[in-house]
């Protein structure tokens, strides 16, 4: 279930505002699940706290995925990372409903971080220590720009998803960026000097008022 | 709200007054302007019924399950890019197959419901992303709000510049019309005193943030005006109109806003004019051509193709409306032909389908505004507009190397996907923190300029493709010329020198057009015009070939301007709307 623990207080969670606006603004019956729409909603809640059962990638596959997923977008003092977030499951959908093109370069991109990392270090991704995987990875990401060998390419490739997969998760709005938007908000605050102040925010001045 | 009451509307549950088709912005307005006087309408949508609370996803997150809002299986929306390469007619070669939608920027998880199906309407001739809506509200349920005044600059043009024509009508003609559906609607925005973008009664506008402040006090030295968007939403609320409530900042207007503070023709228009008792609204009415008694010279009615079952009716009345869309409408005119009218209905000049202009958008420029970086995110994206850069070029100068002019819209701050994170180089905890530290400091404006209604620019009937209810589909011979590209090219450099003159850093300049058509913006097709020679309608929209005959959309627009069209295609359609009801008085229609 998602959690609302994000909301400011001093903005307005769903709940009290559908009260403040009445039973007009669609409210949602989260049980009994009458409607297609909420046994739906309600399966893909189900789905996406189960555990995986992956639908394109193998084990040692999802396992790399996971693990360079972790690797670029990392849990750190400020925020849980790419695992937390589950975003190894989400590539795992994504390649399930891609054409077969884009799951063989997936699947020969995994190989070849495998071949770079065992040449390397002799062991595969997996396997790294994350000092290690530190070394491999500013390597094949220093031509990330402009990619040329196929190690680069899946570099920028599990980048773009992973950064795509972080940032749509709840973790990644709410616990990392700590997006504000998305609630009620009766009176929107921009720039103080907006309302004739100083703003201690951004040290613009407030306007000056041209002469009468 | 409900589905289709049953029995479904046949020609015996009639009679009706006036027949309007479409139900966007044009056609809702159009529907209550008349109901509401105590008219019996009829209007006839293709697409389906729509209820808000049921179709607007407004508020979702993207992580209600692992598809993030993806596209289901299956569906694909066609890229920019793709535009320029692929085989038309779109939908009908095997490379098209796996396409469904175009979409333009418009298109997502939420929309594609309401945006017809490549395959089953498809368009020949040249590259046009043609975004069109078929469900109750049109393009109104996914618009982008932006409503900003056509003002003398635009209507006088020709005078200005010498290119093209005139409108037969000055500011002062619409402009009362204009204060009518500020009223009606709401409309948020900050009186600005700019001639040549006139100023409305607007609720309360919508505040800058601090970035925005910045760069608008460092270009008010160039002299040019950053504004606070003037947004179709309202902001205090409206009377009268108990479906509709003020706006929450809650952002992702374009979905559709389930409070209605945006303005959606479904709850601003047409839901109370069917509380009237005197609008009868019909889904999935696919009109295929408006009905003319070739003997009067009358339109009697039009003829439906339901969408579903494919059975084809005939619908009377004393008045056709077109509000179908401005190519929609001409699509509609070109293909009511006879013996005698072998070029469509009234088509006697001989220019419907041709003058077709739009926006050109795209170039622009996006950076890092240093002052903001590592500061608190703050709220931007729910406002239901951000900011715009008011038409700078050849209004009281001219520019060497293009006539007319273009705005920015664009804002800085955060939203809920940092766009600026798939280009963020490196990885790992540092990655992360230049992504957070950048978060609430991007700054991005994107330019709309007025392609110029050019004769040779048009749309007729391809001669042998046909959609999937038999109707010919429109075949495009239109392109961008010099003038746009230039100008576009102006475009980026001034976004450029202006983010610049604010202290951005890390500025990316987007120098590329859109493909035509991806501004969703179609007008002219249809012109308005005094000569019955060189145009097709009147200043009301009533065509000169055929007197109970109207058109109301973007197509009766004689030029683009460079200010969104919704906001002028309502002022015109009211103002028609009057007219209508005087002739009808006086027993003229």
């Amino acid at each position: 279930m998602s959690d609302t623990s994000h909301v400011e207080p001093a903005g307005i969670n769903r709940r009290t505002a559908l009260k403040a606006f009445g039973a007009s603004v669609g409210s949602i019956a989260l049980l009994p699940l009458i409607s297609e729409e909420g046994a739906m909603a309600y399966e893909a809640l189900q789905r996406a706290n189960a555990a995986p059962a992956l639908k394109a990638l193998t084990k040692a596959q999802y396992a790399t995925v996971d693990a360079i997923a972790e690797a670029i977008i990392p849990t750190d003092a400020h925020s849980p990372g790419a695992r937390a977030a589950r975003v190894a499951d989400y590539i795992d959908l994504l390649l399930s409903e891609a054409n077969p093109q884009v799951r063989e370069r997936w699947v020969a991109g995994v190989a070849a971080l495998d071949e770079a990392s065992v040449a390397k270090f002799k062991v595969p991704f997996v396997k790294l220590s994350a000092t290690q995987a530190t070394a491999l990875l500013t390597e094949i990401s220093a031509n990330e720009a402009k990619p040329t060998t196929p190690v680069e390419q899946f570099f920028r490739t599990a980048k773009d998803a992973t950064v795509r997969g972080y940032y749509t998760s709840e973790i990644g709005i709410h616990k990392d960026l700590q997006y504000k938007g998305n609630q009620f908000l009766p009176e929107f605050v921009g720039c103080l000097t907006e309302d004739g102040k100083d703003c201690p925010h951004c040290g613009q001045k407030a306007p000056v008022k041209a002469a009468d | 709200m409900d589905a289709q009451p049953t029995p479904p509307i046949t020609p015996a549950s009639g009679p009706w007054d006036v027949i309007v088709v479409g139900s966007g912005a044009a056609g809702g307005m159009a529907a209550f302007q008349l109901a509401m006087a105590g008219v019996k309408v009829l209007l006839l949508e293709a697409g389906r019924m729509l209820d808000p609370q049921k179709d607007y996803k407004t508020m979702e997150w993207p992580y209600v399950d692992m598809r993030r809002h993806r596209l289901p299986v299956g569906e694909f929306a066609l890229s920019a890019a793709e535009y320029r390469t692929l085989d038309r007619p779109y939908g009908l070669t095997p490379e098209m197959q796996r396409y469904k939608k175009v979409m333009a920027y418009s298109g997502n998880r939420f929309t594609r419901d309401w945006i017809v199906d490549e395959k089953e309407n498809p368009i020949t001739g040249t590259p046009y992303a043609w975004v069109r809506a078929r469900v109750l509200g049109g393009k109104t349920n996914l618009w982008g709000r932006v409503s900003l005044r056509f003002s003398d600059l635009d209507l006088k043009a020709k005078t200005h510049d010498g290119f093209g024509e005139d409108w037969p009508i000055g500011y002062a003609d619409i402009a009362p019309y204009y204060d009518k559906v500020d009223t009606l609607l709401g409309i948020s925005g900050t009186k600005e005193g700019i001639p040549h973008l006139p100023d409305g009664i607007f609720q309360r506008p919508l505040k800058l943030n601090c970035g925005e402040v910045q760069l608008q006090r460092a270009i008010a030295k160039m002299g040019r005006r950053l504004i606070p968007g003037r947004a179709g939403v309202t902001t205090d609320g409206v009377l009268n109109n108990k479906y509709r409530q003020r706006c929450m900042g809650r952002g992702r207007c374009g979905r559709g806003c389930d409070l209605n503070a945006a303005f959606h023709s479904p709850a601003s228009l047409i839901f109370p004019a069917r509380d009237s008792g005197n609008l009868t609204v019909r889904a999935d009415s696919v009109v295929s051509e408006v009905l003319i008694d070739d003997s009067t010279g009358k339109a009697t009615g039009v003829r439906v193709i339901d969408q579903r079952t494919h059975d084809t009716m005939d619908f009377s009345a004393r008045l056709v409306i077109l509000a179908a869309s401005c190519l929609e409408s001409t699509r509609l005119l070109l293909n009511s032909r006879s013996a005698s009218r072998p070029d469509g209905a009234a088509n006697s000049s001989g220019v419907v389908g041709r003058y077709f202009c739009e926006h050109v958008m795209g170039p622009g420029a996006s950076g890092i505004l240093p002052s903001r970086v590592n500061t608190a995110a703050t709220n931007d994206d729910g406002r239901p507009q951000s900011t715009y850069i008011v038409r700078f070029r050849n209004v009281t100068d001219r520019h060497p190397d293009f006539i007319r002019g273009y705005g920015f819209q664009g804002a800085s701050g955060s939203a809920e996907f940092p766009a600026l994170a798939p280009g963020t180089p490196g990885f790992g905890a540092s990655f992360k923190q230049a992504v957070r530290r950048s978060y609430p400091a991007t700054i991005n404006y994107t330019g709309f300029g007025e392609v110029l209604a050019r004769r040779e620019n048009r749309v007729f009937l391809d001669p042998e493709v046909r959609d999937a209810w038999g109707v010919p589909v429109l075949k495009f011979d239109y392109t961008f010329s010099d003038n746009e590209r230039k100008m576009a090219a102006d475009m980026a450099d001034t976004a450029e020198e202006m983010l610049k003159a604010a202290g951005a850093t890390d500025i990316s300049v987007r120098r590329d057009v859109l493909t035509e058509g991806w501004s969703i913006h179609e007008m002219g097709t249809a012109r308005m015009g005094a000569d019955p020679k060189t145009s097709v309608t009147n200043t009301f929209g009533q065509t000169h070939d055929v007197k109970n005959l109207f058109v109301v959309d973007g197509s009766i627009f004689v030029s683009a301007s460079c200010q969104n069209p919704t906001w002028m295609i309502m002022a015109l359609c009211w103002r028609a709307m009057d007219y209508v009801k005087d002739e009808m008085k006086r027993g003229n229609l």
